[in-house]
Parts: structure tokens; sequence; C-alpha cells
């Protein structure tokens, strides 16, 4: 019976050819959608999960809640805090500090000051200090060394496979050699892992001692104070028994207790654990790798993947309901030869079996050619094994059983169910297979998506637009900027580095700062104005840069004048916001005032309009510019238009003959400053991209509803053309019903996409004003594209003469 | 012992505005081995009533007894079972399904009786074999003529030995000369033994009946008999 049920499925659907390909095409698509976003899924969902003591580890991060009651997330843990822990709390079998940090890695030469390899930390990579026990806690797979010592001792250092490989040829050669760490501090190589997987929240090239951190307390800012951490000092700990986490949770929450108080008397920093597996999903807390993804976010995706092939299966029900009156006679001769319901409903059953089977082969296709693709809207790398993982082949089987089911029971069961009687005589009409309204419903259904999605893509590409052209408050056009590294030994060196730049002829102006003006990076500290008695209740974040700042990045004081030329603190520049929160009537007044920050008195000597500093997602900061040499890692070269490629190069050239045994990476600020939208931008894509696969897959049911209702309507088409209807007529009256579904559809996407995107709009601090023209936009982009797909079959059937219409009835 | 015999049968269709009583209080009854004619007028009944006697459909009131066992109100599932154990169909339109072949077809009723392959292989080809229909076996029912089609439908009703043959307009769609081969075989399958209910417009198609019933407004009018039957 089930060979027999293959065959006149398979005679079936050839026979069918149309309506065969639209429904193979939609599920493959479908599928296609699902397997892509399944890949992404289950990529993030596999982050920190082979750890073997996965469920056991956490780090301890901080929650800063100010006077005001605003709360901030930090992964900062001052040095007494760890200290308290390791000494006052039970329960943890093993816990390791690590700080992060992105310096240059040489190998120096036997001959020559000048190394014989150097290497930059990337942004992408973070390297650490770590103690010992963080080898430990983590089950990092060892190749050679004494894992159990490796990190003890200053100078100590363990590479990753990789970078053994970069630095000495052969990782077998790396054991004891010579490294050095930002060209000061030597390091010996005490070991070698593997590299570490895709799917883990760590990228680091190497491991130095936690020691070495504390030979060079100042180099590194290393600090045992309480109030003094930043958010690169973390810990890690691993506990006794994964059962502990409330009582754990307790203990930590009370470290600190005396010591965070604030001036109100109430506590400012509390500090908690978080489980290694909220690392990958946290959005409060950054963590060490290459990009974090909140759960909403992949719960949307899955949603978004489901709901596109959920669309595909309704197109499959609703062309088998509207077919099945062509097959009730079929049914009917089965009913009278002795078939049960059961029998038909396998036979069907079998029809959409194949049907899917073709399709889940097409989808695979698809998704292995639309593989790269993925690269637009995720961070999954390209070389994962796809279709060689044996997760993604259950995955496609139980979406082939579950496709089959959705798709083709409902219709499947419909049919059984006709009375012989009635479908010998083909008495079964569209209206009576209960199907009528279900058809309109689940068209009405998927265009609610396909409209919502576009409408999302359409309010996501405009809100993108808008910050990307939002006036930043600098000039970011023709800006070179580069990381320099900054010690003892190449401090004298920096008035050099500027000095030759500035002799390239295309150079406008050359900067040297501890940051640009958007970077991201936040330095703040509490403040005092003037000779009011108390700090203010908000932190102040700062900006080290010098002289030339001003013209490098166009930003013109608006009051008083630029900084003047100095190695340390002695001049600041203020934004407006500093002036507003100080709750001054003009910039003026702040002028020659005095501000107290870090222990250093400062003299206001200007005040700038406000400009971003981080994402346009967050407001203005309040913000103070000051000098400090020491602090000048970054520069930043003004160009003119014109030869840029030699201009890059002669740059190059200065900065290796100044900075010989440096690294450059050099990038346009407005590259970088883009990068900061990666996030949006992926979002666009995704909602752009989703969005045409729904908009594609309602399109093809739709095609598939209007043949069919062209041929059913074929006589009445007919009569009418006898009768005097024009062509116009004809496609009138065949497209008006599913353009009325449309309009349906987006009567009822509108206020669901116009709520969840003012709620998206609302992450922004800086946001468009909600487009109503996008709504418009997706109702006439989708009844056009409705109307289109329609109109093929309008034509064609308005077209065929009349005789053979009536003929053929 | 009749093999059928209803009581007082009742069919009637209800449409939201109009309720039409298609059988009226037919009391018929046929015995083993009878060749029966139904005719009338279109919309008499007959069809019905071929409807009801094939438990294709079921009466509104009144009994329909198939070998003395009431079958009219049985649920779908047994009068399912009743019909593929004992009943065969010829349909004037054929009814043959189009994505079968010939030897297919025939094929049909024996895998709802769970027949094995090799006695329905030995079956079918034996029955084409007679039906001088063995050189289109692998032919699509499109590929057929009218007459042909009609005589693989003949085919598939008696390849499950079924006791009774119901026809309906077994001729309509063919021409005479076709129309008559068919009747003969319809004949020949009567003196073999098994009994057959035909409804049709043809007063010589009925004349190879051994009865002939007669419908007016869903009754039964007259009963003539046509030859004896012995």
């Amino acid at each position: 019976m089930i060979f027999n049920n293959l065959k006149i499925a398979w005679r079936s659907l050839r026979r069918n050819k149309v309506y065969t390909g639209i429904n193979i095409i939609g599920l493959a698509i479908g599928i296609a959608a699902v397997l892509l976003i399944f890949r992404m899924l289950s990529f993030e969902l596999s982050f920190n999960k082979d750890f073997e003591n996965y469920d056991r580890i956490a780090r301890v991060v901080r929650q800063d809640v100010n006077a005001s009651g605003n709360r901030g997330y930090t992964t900062c843990l001052p040095q007494p805090a760890g200290d308290a822990i390791e000494s006052s709390i039970t329960g943890i079998e093993k816990l390791a500090r690590v700080k992060e940090l992105w310096p240059t890695l040489t190998v120096p030469s036997e001959n020559s000051n000048i190394p014989s390899k150097k290497f930059n930390v990337a942004d992408a990579e973070t390297a650490f200090f770590a103690e010992t026990p963080f080898l430990n806690i983590f089950d990092f797979e060892w190749i050679v060394g004494d894992q159990a010592h490796a990190l003890d001792a200053p100078g100590n250092i363990v590479l990753t496979k990789t970078w053994a490989v970069k630095c000495f040829e052969d990782w077998n050669q790396a054991l004891g050699k010579q490294l050095l760490l930002d060209n000061q501090i030597p390091l010996t190589v005490t070991g070698v892992m593997e590299d570490l997987p895709e799917n883990v929240d760590f990228v680091f090239p190497f491991l130095a001692s936690y020691e070495t951190l504390k030979a060079n307390p100042e180099d590194y800012f290393y600090s045992e104070g309480w109030h003094s951490c930043s958010s690169n000092d973390q810990m890690y700990i691993l506990l006794e028994d994964a059962g502990d986490w409330d009582l754990m949770q307790e203990a930590i929450a009370g470290i600190g207790a005396e010591e965070y108080v604030g001036r109100n008397g109430t506590r400012d920093h509390v500090h908690s654990l978080q489980p290694l597996s909220d690392l990958h999903f946290s959005e409060q807390w950054q963590n060490s790798g290459t990009h974090r993804i909140s759960k909403k976010r992949l719960s949307i995706l899955g949603a978004i993947g489901i709901l596109i092939l959920v669309m595909a299966c309704f197109n499959f029900i609703n062309l088998a309901t509207a077919q099945s009156t062509l097959r009730s006679k079929e049914v009917g001769v089965r009913k009278t030869l002795g078939s049960s319901k059961m029998q038909l409903t396998h036979q069907f059953l079998t029809e959409t079996g194949l049907i899917v089977a073709a399709a889940l082969i097409l989808g695979m296709v698809i998704s292995t050619f639309c593989l790269p693709l993925l690269q637009h809207i995720s961070e999954v790398p390209n070389e994962l094994p796809f279709l060689s993982d044996y997760r993604i082949i259950a995955f496609l089987l139980i979406t082939g059983v579950s496709v089959t089911l959705l798709a083709g029971l409902y219709p499947a069961l419909s049919m059984s169910r006709f009375r012989p009687v009635e479908a010998l005589k083909s008495n079964y009409s569209n209206s009576q297979l209960s199907g009528s309204r279900l058809r309109k419903s689940l068209v009405v259904f998927q265009f609610v998506i396909a409209q919502g999605l576009i409408i999302a893509a359409l309010i996501n590409i405009r809100q993108l637009d808008y910050i990307q052209k939002i006036d930043l408050g600098f000039s970011d056009d023709l800006v070179y900027t580069f990381g320099v590294q900054v010690d003892s030994a190449t401090l004298h060196r920096q008035s050099s580095l500027k000095n030759k730049l500035l002799q390239i002829p295309n150079i406008e102006a050359v900067s040297l700062s501890s940051d640009q003006p958007l970077s991201g990076n936040t330095w703040a500290t509490n403040f005092r104005y003037a000779s009011r008695p108390e700090d203010e209740q908000y932190a102040m974040t700062m900006k080290f840069c010098d002289e030339n700042y001003s013209e490098t990045y166009g930003i013109e004081p608006i009051a008083g004048r630029w900084l003047t030329a100095s190695d340390t603190m002695r001049e600041a520049v203020v934004n407006m916001t500093v002036v507003e929160r100080l709750g001054l009537d003009s910039p003026e007044d702040i002028l020659n005032q005095t501000v107290r920050v870090s222990g250093n008195d400062l003299k206001v000597v200007g005040v700038t309009e406000d400009f971003h500093t981080h994402s346009v997602r967050q407001a203005y900061k309040p913000l103070l510019m000051t000098t400090f040499k020491s602090y000048y890692w970054q520069a930043g070269v003004k160009m003119r238009p014109g030869d840029l490629k030699g201009t890059l190069s002669a740059i190059q050239q200065v900065f290796d003959e100044v900075l010989p045994e440096q690294v450059m990476d050099g990038q346009f600020l407005d590259e970088s400053i883009a990068e900061h939208y990666g996030d949006e931008e992926r979002l666009s894509a995704t909602t752009k991209g989703f969005g045409f696969l729904a908009i594609l897959v309602s399109c093809l049911g739709l095609f598939g509803l209007a043949t069919h209702a062209a041929t059913q309507r074929l006589k009445e088409i007919g009569v009418r053309k006898v009768l005097g209807a024009t062509i116009y007529h004809i496609v009138g009256l065949l497209s008006k019903d599913f353009l009325k579904l449309i309009f349906i559809a987006l009567l009822v996407a509108t206020p669901i996409a116009w709520y969840l995107m003012r709620n998206w709009l609302d992450n922004f601090v800086y946001r468009t004003d909600m487009p109503y023209g996008a709504f418009i936009i997706a109702g006439l982009l989708a009844m056009l594209v409705a109307f289109l797909t329609v109109s093929y079959q309008s034509i064609k059937a308005a077209t065929t003469s009349p005789i053979k219409s009536l003929r053929d009835e | 012992m009749s093999m059928i015999r209803t009581d007082k049968l009742v069919k009637i269709y209800e449409t939201e505005d109009v309720e039409t009583t298609a059988l009226n209080e037919v009391d018929i009854s046929i015995e083993e081995g009878e060749f029966v004619a139904i005719m009338g007028p279109s919309g008499c009944g007959k069809s019905t009533l071929l409807n009801v006697l094939g438990m294709i459909d079921s009466p509104s009131s009144g009994d329909y007894f198939f070998l003395d066992q009431e079958v009219g109100h049985l649920p779908e599932r047994k009068r399912s079972n009743v019909r593929k154990h004992n009943l065969g169909f010829v349909f004037q339109s054929f009814n043959l399904i189009d994505e079968l072949t010939v030897f297919e077809n025939v094929e049909l009723p024996m895998l709802y009786t769970n027949t094995p392959s090799a006695e329905r292989k030995r079956r079918v080809e034996e029955l084409l074999e007679n039906m001088k229909m063995m050189h289109r076996r692998n032919h699509f029912p499109q590929q057929l003529s009218g007459g042909q089609q009609q005589r693989v439908a003949v085919a598939r009703a008696i390849v499950n030995n079924p006791k009774l043959i119901l026809a309906d307009e077994p001729t309509g769609n063919l021409d005479s000369s076709n129309g008559d081969d068919v009747m003969r075989l319809m004949a020949q399958l009567n003196e073999a033994g098994t009994t057959i209910v035909m409804v049709t417009h043809s007063q010589y198609c009925a004349e190879f009946a051994n009865r002939i019933i007669r419908m007016l407004d869903g009754q039964v009018v007259t009963e003539n008999v046509v030859r004896q039957f012995l």
C-alpha cells in the first residue's frame, strides 16, 4: 500500500506541475530560512557549553547605583574585593583573577633593538594577565609545558598554538623562548595550548601571568584600592557545587558592605555572580569574546524562521484545500471501492511527504548557497561544518516530519471526510470545503507577517540612515587613526612622530590623544566644581588630548579657547552638558573656574558644543578634555583630499621610522565609527532579508491561489466576456478579492508593527520620528507585488477565447 | 432469502430553503442472481436508490436489509467494510482514477481487501485477458476509448468477486456498439451468478434484465418481469 501511495503521489504531483512547483519552492524557501536560522541559533547557544565545568563557573560582576538611583553594570572587581572573596567565602573550589589587555608582543632580535617580529593584539582579540587557576577552571586543551605552574611567576607567558607558530615558526620550538610585552617587559614561554574554539567567549592569543601585572603596576594600572578599578579587572570562580548558587550570591553580595557606601549612606556598588551560561547573552555585562547576543534577539530570529516556514505550510494548506475540489472524484471512487478514511489520509500525507522531501533537498541546496549571506546578519563563521553536522541532519528530519504533519494533515483529513456520493458527483464547491474562509484567513496572516517585516525593515533603514547622518559634532572626514604604544622608551618620540607626519605634503593636522572623539571608551571620575564643598553626584567622563585635537577633529570651542600644549594636566575644556549639569546660565560662566579631577585642580579654558563620544544609542555625557602625554595611545591624522594611497604609505613609512618596534594598525575614523553600528546594520539586514523572503513566500501562495481561481472561474469569465466584459473588468474581478485580503492584512499589521517598532526606537536616545510613510509604502508595495502576481493569471484568463472556456465546460 | 430488501425507504435532501424527497417509502426486494433494471425519468430517484443500495449514501428513514442484515443505518466504517467485500460499482462516467494505469485501476479494490500481491496480479491479468484489455495494461485511462474505459471499470467492479454489481447508466457515455458490448458483458456476469442492479434510461439496455422497476417522483410505480428469473 505504501508503494502504491508513493506511486500515485508521484504521478499526481507530476500532473499538477504548477501546484507542485509552488509548494516545493515555497517550502524549500521556508526550510532554507529555518536551516540558516537554526545554524545561527545553534552556534550562539553553544557558547562556552563545551567547558567541562560549564555549570559551576561564574564571573564576579558589579552593579553600581548612583545617587539618583540609576544603575550601571561593570565587570570590574577591585583587588581587595577579590581578596575578601578568596579569604572569607567558602564553597569556592578555585578562583582566578584576570585583566584584559591589548598589547604589542614582540620577538626580540639578538643583535638589534628592533624586534625580529612584532604583533599587535587586534581589537577583535583580548589577551589576559591571568592567575594559574584560570587554566584549571577552564579546561583549555594543553599542548606543552607544566600546566600546573605555567603562570606562577612574573614574566611567564602561555601562547596559543597559532601565536606560537606566528612567533617561532614551529610551536614545538616555543617553550623557554623570550618575548617582549609592549617592547619592555621580558616574558618566557612556559606553555603552549591549542587555539580556542570559535564558540567560547575568550579570544586570547596568549595568557601572561598575573604576577607580571603585579610586577608592573604603573604600566598596566594595577591598584589595590577599593575604589580603583577598571572593567578589565575581572575574576572567574569555580564553585564546589553547582547547587550552591543562591547561597553563594548572598555571600558575594555581602562583599564590600562597609567600603561601598556612598555619600548618602547607601550602598552604591554590589557584587554578584554572573554564571558562565549568561556570559554570551548578557545585556548588562561585556565579555571578552567577539560579541554578545541577547536571548531576546535569538528568540526573535527563531520566531521569524518559524513564521516563514509556517507561511510556506499555509501555502501548502491553501493550495491543497483549493485543489481538493479537483480531487473529490478520486476520493469518491476510492471510498466507494472500500478505502477507509485512514487509508486516504495516509495517501494524501504521502503526497505531502514527497513534496516536503523534495523541499528539504532543495532547501538544503538553497541554504548552502546562502550561507555566506549569514555573515551580514550574524557572527557565524563560514567554515563551521554545515550539512555534515549531525544536529542539522536531526533538525532536518524533525522539520520534515513536522512540516508534513502541519501542512498535510488538515487537507488530508478534510479530503478523507468527503462523502462518496457528493464526491463522485464532484458536488463539492470551494465554499463547501470549509476551506474558503480558512484560506482567506491564512492569506491575511501571511501578509500580516510579510507587511510587518517590510514595515520593520523600512523603519530600520530610516533609523540607520538617521544615526549615520546624525551630526556627531566633530569631523570624521579623511581622518586616519592608529594606535601608538606609550612607555618611558617611546614618550620622547611623540613630538618627532608628529613633526615628521606633518612634513607629509597632504597632511593637514596631527593629534595625539587617549582616544578619538567617538570611541566607546569611558574614562570616568568624580569631580568637584570651583568652591563647591562636595563632588558632583555624577561621574565626569574624560579624554586626554593634545593642543591639535581641536583642528584635527574639527571640534571648535564655543566659548574660550582650546588647550595649550602641556605634558601634564593643567587646563580643561568641557562640553555643554557639563555647563548644563552644573546649572550654569552660559558657557562663559565656567571659564577660568577650577575643577578638581583625580586630585588635580584644572582651570577651565574652553567649552565645546556636545559631540557624540559613544554610540548614538546613548545620550551626551558630561565630558572633560585635558592634556596628559603619558595617555596618548592614539594618533589622528587629518588629510587633505587627493592621493590617499601615497599619503597612507608615507604615514606607514614615518611610523616605521620613528617607532620601528611597534605595529601600525590604522583605520579611517568614519570606518571605525561605522563599526559602532554593526548591531543596527545586522538587524537591518535581517529584517530586509527575511522581509523579502516573507513577501516571496506569500506571493508564491497567492500565485497558486490565483491560478486556481482563474481555472475555477473559467466558465464565468467566458460568460462575462460573451456578455461584453473587457479584459480590465475580468482582471479587476479576479484581482479584487485578493487585494481586499492584502488591505485587511495591512490594517492588522499596522498597529502591531507600530507598537513593536515604537519600542525598538525607544532604545535610541537619538531617533527618527515614526516614519508613517513606511506603513503606506509597505502597504502599496505589498498591493503592487500581489497585484502583479495575481494579474498574470487574471490576464491569461481574461485573454482566453470565451468559446474555448465555454466549450471546455 | 432476498439479497436486498427495503422497507419504507425514504431519502430527503435538505438545503437551507428547500426540502426534496428523493425516495418516498420505497419497498423493493431483489433475489440473489437477479438482473434488475431501474428506470424512470430524470430526477425520479433511481440513482439515489442505487446509491443507498450501494451503501454510499444512507436513507433518511426506513430500513435497508442486505443479506438479511440491516445496513442502512450502519456507521460509515462498517458500511465501507460490507461494501468492499460484497459490492462492485459501474458508473456512467467510468470513474477510473487518472493517475493509475489500467492494471492498477483494476487492482485497486483488492488493495483495500488486503489481497496478497501474487493473487492480485493473477486475478487482474485473468480479468484483463477476458476483457481483451491485456495489451492495454500499462496505459492510463486518458489513452483509452470510452468503451475500453468502461470495460476496465467493469473489470474493476468484479475483481473482488462481488455478490452484487450496481451499475449507474453503464452505457450512458458510450456509442451503441460499445454500449452493446458492455451490456453483453453484464449479461454474462449475471448468467455466471452475479446479482446486478442497473439504473438506465435505455429500454434496450433494460431488456437485458430479468425485471424492470419503474420509478416516478421517488416512488416505485410498476415492476415488470421481462423474462422469468430461474
